[in-house]
C-alpha cells in the first residue's frame, strides 16, 4: 500500500488510481475472509490440523516480515531464521538458567529483586541450586520466573541483533550481504551445537510451554495467529506510512533516495531491526509452543524454505508472502506422502517463479481478482498494464 | 544563500578529478557550469551534493562545512539536485515521488498542505493529470520534469542541474525554462551543467569553466566567451553533440 | 613440532582440494559475475554421480567414474545455464542481482531435495580408489584422501594450464575482464559464460567425486563445501585464480590447526568451521577484496 493514497485517489481521475483502490479494498476483502475462516477452523479441524495451521502462521510471520526486509527494503538477507531463532534461544536459555527463589542460595551467582531473588544456575558442574538446597530454610520456594519478561527479552535480543547486523551489512551490494548473513547464521548455529553445556545442542533444549495446564493445542492456535494478525497489521501500517515511502524509494534509487533526504541509513537499520524483532517474536512463540529446541530450527535450508514462500507468493507483497506461505505449508502437509518429493516440487515451483514470475503467483492473482489489469486502450493505460503487475502490500 | 569551495579535490585512483577548485557563489545567482567532457562537472556536482566526499579542501554552505556531510545531510540543509540520467522512482507514482523529498525533510507542514503544493508544482509543469502514474510509465522528458518537480518539494536555497536540456524537445525545452527562471526569480540559486550553449549563455548571469579538474574561467558569458583558455579548452575537443 | 607438520600436511592436502572446488567458484563469479549458491549441490551431485555410475557399470576404473561423473554435472550445468542464467545476460530479468542470487539459492533448495528424494537421506560410498593409508613419516593419511589430494594437484594444473595457455582459456580470461570487448573481437560472450558455468560446477562435481569414497556422500554433504568456498574466494579474492589456490590452502590450514589446537578436543570439530567463518565475516567487512581482488561483485 502506498503513503497518501488515500489522500490523492479519492480526487484523482487516473485510471491506475481507481484501479489500486479496488486493489487495496480487495485485499481487505480477502484478508477478511482467510480470518474468519482461520477464526472458526478449530470447530472442524483435528488436532494435528491445527498443529500443521500453527506451524503454517509460524512461517506466515517469517516470509512476511522478510518480504518487509527484502521486497519493501531491497535487502536479500539470509539471517532472518538466525534473528527467530534468537529469540527461541533466549527464552529457552532464560528458562533453563534462571530461578526466583524467596530465599538466597548462596551458592549460585543472584541478585535481590525486592523479596525475592533472581539465581543463575551454572552451566558447568555441580548444579549450585542443589548444593544450596541444604543450607537453605524450609519452606523456600524456588520456581521459574514469569514467561512474559522473557518474551520480551527475546524479542529484544533479536532486535539487537538486527541493529548490528544491519549497521553492519549497510554498504554491502546484494551478494555480499547474502554471503555474510550465511556465515552470520551459521555462525550463531555452530554456537548453539558446539555449546551443549550451555545449549544443550542437538539434544534439545527443554522450554516451558505458554499454556501449561492443557493439552489442548486450541491457545496455541488463537495466540499465534493472533501474532499473525498483529505482526501483519503493525507491517502494513508501517508500509503505508512515510517509512514504507522511505523503504520504496530506497529500493528504487539509493543514490536519489538519499538526494532527496531520506536518511538511507536509517531506515535500512530500522527495517532490519524491525524485522528481526517480528522474527524474534515468531521465535519466542514457536518456541513456548513445541516446548524443544534444536539448533536445526536455524538451518539453511529453512531459510530457504521462507525464502521460497515469501517468493512464491509474492516478495513485494506482504499479504501474499503471508498467504502464500500459509498456502504452501498446508499443501506440504497434504502432500505428506510424498514425503520428500514434496519440496522437490516447491523447489521446481520456486526456480520457475524466479524465472516467469518474479512478482510471484499469489500476488498478480489476487490482483486480477481484482480486475486491476485493465485493456490495454491507451497507451497510458497499456504502460500502466504493464507497471500493473507490480504490487506494494 | 552562501557557498564556499575551498582547494577542493577528487581523486579517483590515479585521476585527479577536481584539482583545487576554488569558487564562491552568494545571494541568488544563476551559474553556468560548463567545460569539455570529462573535465569534473559532475564530480563537482557531486561533491557538493554529498555523494562524494572531498578528498581534500572545504565545502561551506551558508557558514557550515559540508564537506563531510552524506547526500541526505546536504539536501536538508537547502540544496537539491537532478541527475544527467533522470533518477526518478520508478515504480512509484508521480505524487509518491513528490512526496519523498517532503517528507524526509521536515518543514512542519501538515500532509495535505504537503500535497497540495505537490499539486501546484505538478501543476506548473503540466504533469498533474499524471499524478496518480507510475514514473515509469511517463516518457522521458516529463520523467524530467518530475525531478525538477521534486526538487520544488524542499524549496531548496541552491539548485544544482546536471544537463537539463539534454535530449529534450523545444516545447519541454520552454518549460524547464520557465521553470529556471520563475525559480530563480525566487532568489534562489542555480549551478546548472549544461552543453547547450546558446541556452546556458542565456540564461546564466555567470559562466565557470571547468578543464580537467581545473577552473579555467570564471566570470559573465561575454567575457568568458572570448577567453583564449577556454576557446583552446574547446577547440582541443571533437566536435560535440548537444 | 610433528604435531605442527602433521597438522600443516594434513591441512595442504585438503586445502588443495578445497582450491579446486573454489577455483570453480571462481570460474563463474569471474566470467559471469554470479556467485554460485549452489555449488556445494554439484559437489554433492559429483558424489552421487560416480557413486552411481560405479555401481551401475560393475568393474570400471574409479578415476574413470570420476572423470565421467565430472562430465555430466558439468553438462546438468551448462543446461541450467542456460535456460536460467542466459537470460540475466540478455537482459531479460529485472533486477538481475536479486533474481543471480535468489536462483542459484534455488537450484541449491531443489538440488538438495531432489537428492534427497531420489537417494534417501542415508549416507553412500563409491568403493575406494586404494584401500589402507600411507605413512608419510610424519603422518598417516588415509590412501584415498591422498588420492584425491594428487588428482586435486593435477587438474589444477591442468586447469591452469588451460586458462593460460589455451585459446579457451584466454578467451575466458578476457571475458572476465572486458564482456564488450570480448564480442567485438568475435567472442561470444554467452557462449564463454555457458562454458564458464559449466567447467566451474565441474570442478565442484569432480571434487564431490575425488572426496566421496573418502567421506560419504549424504543429500546435504554439500552444505559446508559450499560456505567453505565463499570463504576461500573471499579470502583469496574474489575473479582472482591464484586467490582461490592460495585461499583454499590457507582455509585448509586454518581448519586444520584450529581443529588441532582447539583447547577442547571433544568441540574442536564442531568449530573448525567457526574460524574460517569469523575469518569470512571480518574480510566482508574490513577487507572485502581479499587477498588479491580486483573485481567488486
Amino acid at each position: 500500500m502506498t503513503a497518501n493514497t488515500e489522500g490523492t485517489s479519492t480526487q484523482s481521475t487516473g485510471n491506475n488510481s481507481t484501479g489500486r483502490r479496488l486493489w487495496f479494498s480487495t485485499q481487505w476483502v480477502v484478508a477478511v475472509i482467510v480470518l474468519v475462516i482461520a477464526l472458526i477452523a478449530p470447530l472442524f479441524v483435528q488436532t494435528y490440523w491445527l498443529h500443521v495451521l500453527i506451524i503454517a502462521y509460524f512461517y506466515a510471520i517469517l516470509a512476511s516480515s522478510w518480504s518487509l526486509l527484502a521486497g519493501y527494503a531491497g535487502q536479500f538477507s539470509f539471517a532472518h531464521m538466525a534473528f527467530m531463532a534468537l529469540g527461541a534461544y533466549t527464552v529457552g536459555l532464560l528458562g533453563r538458567f534462571l530461578r526466583l527463589s524467596t530465599a538466597p542460595t548462596g551458592t549460585c551467582a543472584e541478585v535481590r529483586l525486592g523479596n525475592l531473588w533472581l539465581v543463575l544456575l551454572n552451566a558447568v558442574g555441580d548444579n549450585c541450586l542443589e548444593v544450596g538446597k541444604a543450607n537453605m530454610p524450609v519452606g523456600t520456594l524456588i520456581y521459574h520466573p514469569p514467561l512474559v519478561p522473557g518474551i520480551i527479552l527475546g524479542i529484544l535480543v533479536a532486535g539487537l541483533a538486527g541493529l548490528a547486523i544491519g549497521a553492519l551489512v549497510l554498504r554491502f551490494r546484494a551478494a555480499y550481504l547474502a554471503l555474510f548473513t550465511i556465515a552470520f547464521s551459521e555462525i550463531l548455529r555452530t554456537l548453539i551445537r558446539g555449546e551443549p553445556q550451555i545449549t544443550r545442542g542437538d539434544h534439545g533444549l527443554r522450554v516451558a510451554a505458554l499454556f501449561p495446564d492443557t493439552i489442548s493445542r486450541i491457545p496455541y492456535y488463537y495466540t499465534m495467529l493472533a501474532i499473525l494478525v498483529a505482526s501483519l497489521l503493525f507491517m502494513f501500517w508501517l508500509a503505508r506510512s512515510r517509512v514504507g515511502l522511505f523503504l520504496r524509494a530506497i529500493r528504487e534509487d539509493e543514490e536519489a533516495a538519499a538526494a532527496r533526504g531520506v536518511d538511507v541509513v536509517r531506515y535500512k537499520v530500522m527495517t532490519f531491526v524491525i524485522t528481526a524483532m517480528l522474527a524474534g517474536l515468531a521465535g519466542v512463540f514457536l518456541a513456548h509452543y513445541i516446548t524443544i529446541l534444536s539448533p536445526n530450527i536455524m538451518v539453511l535450508p529453512q531459510m530457504g524454505l521462507v525464502i521460497a514462500m515469501a517468493i512464491i507468493g509474492g516478495v513485494e507483497s506482504l499479504l501474499a508472502a503471508a498467504i502464500g506461505a500459509l498456502i504452501i505449508q498446508v499443501s506440504l502437509e497434504l502432500l505428506r506422502e510424498f514425503e520428500a518429493w514434496r519440496l522437490v516440487i516447491f523447489g521446481a515451483l520456486l526456480i520457475v517463479t524466479l524465472r516467469f514470475a518474479r512478482n510471484g503467483l499469489l500476488a498478480p492473482l489476487m490482483q486480477q481478482l481484482a480486475g486491476v489489469v485493465p485493456r490495454p486502450e491507451s497507451r497510458r493505460e497499456e504502460a500502466a498494464a504493464e507497471v500493473g503487475e507490480e504490487v506494494r502490500v | 544563500m552562501e557557498l564556499e569551495l575551498q582547494d577542493v579535490s577528487k581523486r579517483f585512483g590515479g585521476i585527479c578529478a577536481l584539482n583545487q577548485v576554488s569558487m564562491q557563489l552568494s545571494g541568488s545567482q544563476l551559474v553556468g557550469l560548463i567545460g569539455p567532457n570529462g573535465s569534473g562537472k559532475t564530480t563537482l556536482v557531486n561533491t557538493i551534493s554529498g555523494i562524494y566526499k572531498p578528498d581534500g579542501g572545504q565545502i561551506i554552505l551558508n557558514g557550515e562545512d559540508i564537506g563531510r556531510f552524506k547526500a541526505n545531510e546536504v539536501a536538508r540543509r537547502g540544496v537539491g539536485r537532478t541527475f544527467q540520467i533522470t533518477r526518478a522512482f520508478r515504480r512509484m507514482t508521480v505524487m509518491e515521488n513528490m512526496l519523498v523529498p517532503a517528507l524526509a525533510i521536515p518543514s512542519g507542514k501538515g500532509r495535505q498542505e504537503i500535497v497540495d503544493r505537490a499539486r501546484e508544482i505538478l501543476n506548473f509543469l503540466t504533469l498533474d493529470h499524471l499524478q496518480g502514474d507510475y514514473a515509469r510509465s511517463l516518457s522521458g522528458g516529463q520523467q524530467k520534469l518530475l525531478e525538477l518537480g521534486q526538487l520544488l518539494m524542499t524549496d531548496p536555497e541552491l539548485l544544482l542541474l546536471d544537463e537539463p536540456f539534454a535530449g529534450v524537445h523545444p516545447k519541454l525545452m520552454e518549460t524547464i525554462f520557465e521553470y529556471i527562471t520563475t525559480v530563480h526569480a525566487q532568489g534562489k540559486s542555480f549551478i546548472i551543467i549544461s552543453h547547450d550553449m546558446s541556452s546556458i549563455f542565456t540564461l546564466s548571469q555567470r559562466l565557470v569553466v571547468l578543464h580537467y579538474g581545473d577552473i579555467i574561467a570564471d566570470g559573465p558569458p561575454e567575457v568568458v566567451k572570448e577567453d583564449p583558455q577556454v576557446i583552446e579548452a574547446y577547440l582541443g575537443e571533437e566536435d560535440e553533440d548537444d | 613440532m610433528e604435531y605442527f607438520l602433521s597438522l600443516t600436511i594434513t591441512g595442504l592436502v585438503m586445502g588443495i582440494i578445497y582450491a579446486l572446488m573454489a577455483l570453480g567458484l571462481t570460474l563463474i563469479f569471474s566470467i559471469l559475475g554470479v556467485i554460485n549458491f549452489a555449488h556445494g549441490e554439484f559437489y554433492m551431485l559429483g558424489g552421487y554421480m560416480s557413486y552411481f555410475i560405479l555401481a551401475v557399470v560393475a568393474g570400471l576404473n574409479p578415476f574413470v567414474a570420476v572423470a565421467v561423473g565430472g562430465l555430466i554435472i558439468a553438462l546438468i550445468g551448462l543446461i541450467f545455464e542456460l535456460g536460467f542464467l542466459r537470460p540475466m545476460h540478455l537482459g531479460h530479468i529485472e533486477r538481475p542481482a536479486e533474481y543471480a542470487i535468489l536462483i542459484t539459492f534455488g537450484l541449491s533448495f531443489f538440488l538438495q531435495n531432489l537428492a534427497l528424494a531420489t537417494f534417501g537421506p542415508y549416507p553412500h560410498r563409491p568403493p575406494s580408489f586404494f584401500e589402507g593409508s600411507v605413512d608419510l613419516g610424519i603422518i598417516r593419511i588415509g590412501a584415498d584422501r591422498l588420492t584425491a589430494s594428487l588428482l586435486a594437484l593435477a587438474l589444477l594444473a591442468v586447469l591452469l594450464l588451460i586458462i593460460n595457455r589455451t585459446w579457451i582459456g584466454k578467451a575466458l580470461q578476457a571475458v572476465s575482464q572486458n564482456k564488450d570487448a570480448t564480442a567485438i573481437v568475435g567472442i561470444n560472450p554467452l557462449r564463454m559464460n555457458t562454458l564458464a558455468f559449466g567447467m566451474g560446477v565441474g570442478l565442484a562435481a569432480l571434487s564431490g567425486a575425488l572426496l566421496a569414497p573418502s567421506f560419504s556422500i549424504t543429500p546435504d554433504v554439500g552444505a559446508v563445501p559450499s560456505i567453505r568456498s565463499y570463504i576461500i574466494i573471499v579470502l583469496g579474492g574474489m575473479g582472482s585464480i591464484p586467490g582461490s589456490i592460495l585461499g583454499g590452502l590457507l582455509i585448509g590450514l586454518v581448519e586444520s590447526f584450529g581443529a588441532g589446537y582447539f583447547p577442547d578436543p571433544s568441540r574442536a570439530l564442531n568449530y573448525k568451521m567457526v574460524f574460517g567463518l569469523v575469518i569470512f565475516a571480518l574480510i566482508l567487512l574490513f577487507r572485502p577484496r581479499g587477498l588479491f581482488g580486483r573485481r567488486e561483485a
